[in-house]
């Protein structure tokens, strides 16, 4: 009996030693890579990869950061993982991707495909599929992630943030992961859309420690605009106006400003706080139509106008004016977008697919370049005006000479 | 574990045979009895005889006999040298004049007869005054014990902010006094024995007869009865000699210098061992969770209590598996840190020297030291090792760069976490397997945790403590044995003893939920 205790405890306690600890990393042995950027050069791909340095982000002398917190790695080959893995010989340590936070790809890349890169990024086992991708508007990625930034120290968080704070607040930019992305790519009568990040400035001013010194950067990098994808190849930009309104129909507002003009020609604002889209299809005689109705509530932001806006009939007459105003940026969204790419970026083949999936069969052989581009589009606007904000008529009404 | 056995085996052949001996009988000289206590004890200093001549022109003669310190000096000079030499100044000698000198003249009340010497000596030791006479072949003992015993003090272990401060003390008649004070019933039943076969250090059980489980009483006798050695000196002597399990970890038998503990043990149905020479008394059967248990818990508010025992509970598992799951997330699972988390950690490692697990392990052991140390070295220079302590575990290796500072908050917690748990032996178990998890963890990650988690728990439901599952009422669970394990209910929810413990009068009381009284 204790002999056989033995012979099965032994083998027990020798394990513990022979395993050589598997797959055991320390912390310092590992390079956080936050942000990763692809280019095309010539027919292989440009990888850059920003890497934290630690000891910089969380020096306990606050305040006199001496360094750069993040550096930048750049391989080239002719696939992602080569180029990953060709990482190693200029990274002192393993790459770590598990904590990538955004994927910036070049608008070259975009303009001839991203679907083939997505693949890498979609496989390994050490990525997630919650990081943003964006794309980098009229500059390469690795320009995009070689700039500085101020607040957040790592450029990289900095992207992610400004991103995600700005989709919160501001409607035109829209913040897209992974495995959205792949959703959409793969959906019928779906094309994805991506955010687009411009640097303003020089480039090459932002990768010094300079930039960063100034109170006002000589460079730095904002979100412009939408880019319109047909599946994996990118078509072109959408302005601001535009990506509001592919925003309300896509029901991603959490909360944006609508810019109207009163009956005098002034202007007020009127904040979003909730704004619920509906999509609709029918198809009748073969021939589809869209019937997208908005319902939004909100708070007035800024009075211009003189309007007495104590009387039940004013607000009335306000938001009847802020509904025609958002019913003519979403129709304006979709026309540009059926008339310059007539292609379907907001769905609305997905939807006819879930309603009426026999008819579907017929459209979808040409849906992005026939139907979708002469489909009719029905927009019904509801809003309503919850509060007034502290004060009810502004003062300026007041102001006499 | 043939070593074992080896070393359990040997048998001494040479025993002390003072029992092997027949008895010996009182002689009727008092010279000859005299002579033999001498010899029996080897002339000890300490013993103290004392010959008197009373009666008529002094012809009888009066041996008394008693170790000094052992008994109060004072009462032998008023009850006993006071009568017998003032009172019998004019009695003749009779036939049965020890007979008549028990009966009215010594006005003490614990007195027995002796007719044998040996028995007589045996209870010298535990403070009895002997006296024999010159012509009779018997004699007999007085209860005077008394000397110097440590007074009821508040226990140093289990302090309490509200609830009885009285501790036990040394002395095994205080302590069973201590007890019965507390519960006032003739029910309340006390069994003595003597163990040791030198010391015959005296062990009293005690419980309530009604409530408490005969089979476990029973069992406990049985295994009294079977311990062999020679000396008792602590109640862990006992403890040791009698538990379930040798090789185990946790402790099946729990320990208390608090008599209101005991008798809320006692009136559970439990039986409590007392050992004369230790204010520590143990109680069985006992149960994984009561050693998170505090005397307090029924002194508090119940919902404070509840929210005390959650947090004990709590501490446990920090006090098991900060140091291990640190190690394992921050080696292997990297991914489940938040990233700025991660960050942070990461720059604190930079330029650390030694694996997570060296680090961890070093520390923990320079606690265990400290912790030791603090416990072994004289008093007076006790200042010192908290300052040392804390340089050298808080700043100095931090800023040396040895450490990084999150282990040193890691170790911290799991050594604040470990003193919550109230009962002492408990910790120190967790404290060690915690060493375990921490190699698992080092070469497995959560795999190791997990596995030495699941092994942990399959230990634990295997233990009895007295035949009653150790971590009922959770496995076996049992609903309304809930209501004072994880959880304390409010003192009306206490309607039935808990069920594992004594199947026997199981009702407390009539479930009354406090109410306002009626208005008209």
């Amino acid at each position: 009996m204790t002999k056989k205790i033995i012979i099965l405890l032994l083998p027990c306690i020798l394990l513990l030693f022979i395993t050589g600890c598997w797959n055991r990393r320390e912390l310092n042995d590992l390079a956080i890579s936050l942000g990763e950027g692809i280019d095309l050069e010539g027919d292989s791909y440009r990888i850059s990869t920003q890497i934290v340095i630690p000891g910089e982000i969380a020096s306990k002398s606050t305040g006199s950061s001496s360094n750069i917190p993040v550096r930048l790695f750049t391989t080239k080959e002719d696939t992602v993982f080569e180029a990953m893995r060709e990482m190693t010989t200029v990274s002192p340590r393993i790459i770590y991707h598990s904590h990538l936070r955004v994927l910036v790809i070049g608008e070259e890349l975009a303009r001839k495909g991203i679907d083939e890169v997505l693949d890498y990024f979609s496989r390994d086992h050490e990525l997630r599929t919650d990081f943003y991708i964006v794309i980098a508007k009229d500059t390469s990625a690795e320009n995009v992630l070689s700039i500085l930034t101020a607040i957040e120290k790592i450029p990289a968080n900095s992207i992610v943030s400004s991103l995600e704070t700005s989709e919160k607040t501001w409607a035109p930019t829209t913040a897209v992961k992974l495995d959205e992305l792949i959703q959409d790519l793969v959906t019928e009568g779906k094309n994805p859309v991506l955010p687009g990040i411009e640097i303003i400035g020089d480039p090459s001013n932002g990768k010094s420690k300079q930039n960063i010194e100034s109170i006002t950067p000589s460079s730095y990098l904002k979100y412009s605009s939408i880019a319109v994808f047909k599946k994996g190849k990118m078509l072109g930009w959408l302005d601001r106006e535009q990506s509001k309104g592919y925003n309300l129909i896509m029901n991603n507002v959490e909360s944006t400003i609508a810019d109207v003009r009163c009956p005098d020609k002034k202007k007020f604002n009127f904040e979003i706080k909730k704004s619920q889209a509906e999509v609709t299809a029918n198809v009748r005689n073969n021939t589809p139509k869209i019937n997208v109705s908005i319902k939004a509530e909100g708070n007035i932001g800024e009075m211009n106008c003189e309007l007495d806006l104590t009387k039940q009939t004013t607000i009335e007459k306000l938001q009847k004016l802020i509904e025609s105003d958002l019913k003519h940026v979403v129709q304006d969204a979709i026309k540009s977008v059926q008339d310059e790419y007539s292609v379907d970026i907001f769905g609305f083949g997905d939807t006819i697919h879930r309603s009426d999936k026999n008819s579907w069969k017929s459209l979808k052989k040409e849906w992005n370049e026939k139907h979708f581009s002469e489909l009719e589009v029905d927009v019904k606007v509801d809003v309503k005006i919850r509060r007034l904000g502290k004060i009810s008529n502004s003062f300026l009404t007041e102001i006499k000479e | 574990m043939k070593l074992f056995k080896k070393m359990f085996k040997q048998k001494t052949t040479d025993s002390i045979s003072s029992n092997s001996e027949e008895q010996q009988k009182i002689k009727i000289s008092l010279d000859q009895n005299i002579k033999y206590i001498n010899e029996t004890l080897g002339n000890s200093d300490d013993l103290v005889s004392r010959i008197i001549s009373v009666g008529q022109e002094n012809r009888m003669e009066i041996g008394i006999f008693y170790i000094e310190g052992l008994v109060d000096t004072q009462h032998i000079n008023d009850f006993i040298l006071d009568p017998l030499m003032v009172r019998l100044e004019n009695i003749d000698q009779q036939n049965d004049l020890p007979t008549v000198i028990q009966k009215s003249i010594v006005s003490v009340a614990k007195v027995q007869d002796a007719h044998h010497l040996d028995t007589a000596l045996s209870s010298l030791f535990s403070g009895q005054v002997i006296i024999l006479f010159d012509g009779f072949t018997k004699g007999f003992t007085v209860g005077l014990s008394g000397g110097k015993s440590r007074n009821v003090t508040e226990p140093s272990q289990e302090s309490v902010i509200r609830g009885p401060k009285e501790g036990f003390t040394e002395t095994i008649r205080t302590n069973t006094a201590l007890i019965r004070r507390k519960i006032n019933s003739p029910n309340l039943w006390v069994e003595s024995m003597n163990i040791g076969t030198v010391t015959e250090t005296k062990i009293s059980l005690m419980y309530i007869n009604g409530i408490v489980n005969k089979k476990v009483l029973k069992e406990v006798k049985t295994r009294l009865d079977k311990i062999e050695i020679d000396g008792i000196l602590e109640s862990n002597y006992i403890e040791e000699l009698i538990q379930d399990k040798t090789f185990s970890p946790f402790p099946t038998i729990n320990n208390t210098e608090r008599p209101d503990v005991v008798s809320a043990s006692l009136l559970e149905g439990r039986v409590a061992i007392l050992v004369d020479g230790t204010p520590f008394v143990l109680v069985v059967p006992s149960l994984f969770i009561e050693f998170f248990h505090a005397a307090e818990d029924h002194y508090q508010r119940w919902d404070f209590s509840t929210f005390i025992r959650t947090l004990r509970i709590m501490s446990f598992f920090i006090t098991l598996l900060a140091p291990s799951l640190f190690i394992a997330i921050t080696t292997f699972h990297q991914e489940m840190i938040p990233t700025p988390l991660l960050i942070s950690l990461a720059a604190q490692r930079e330029g650390v020297p030694f694996p997570a697990f060296i680090e961890a392990l070093m520390m923990e052991i320079t606690f265990e030291i400290l912790r030791e140390g603090g416990i072994r070295m004289p008093k007076s220079v006790g200042q010192s090792i908290s300052i040392v302590g804390t340089l050298v575990i808080g700043t100095a290796a931090v800023e040396a760069g040895f450490i990084s500072a999150a282990m040193v908050i890691v170790v911290s917690i799991t050594a604040i976490a470990s003193f919550t748990i109230p009962a002492y032996n408990m910790s120190i178990s967790i404290r060690m397997i915690r060493f375990i998890f921490m190699g698992l963890a080092a070469s497995f990650g959560l795999f190791g945790i997990t596995i030495a988690f699941i092994g942990l728990i399959l230990h634990l439901c295997s233990l009895r403590s007295f035949g009653v599952p150790y971590m009922s009422p959770f496995g076996p669970f049992n609903v309304q044995d809930q209501k004072d394990s994880l959880f304390r209910f409010p003192l009306w929810g206490f309607k039935t003893r808990p069920r594992l413990i004594s199947q026997q009068n199981r009702k407390r009381m009539e479930s009354r939920y406090p109410k306002p009284p009626f208005d008209k």
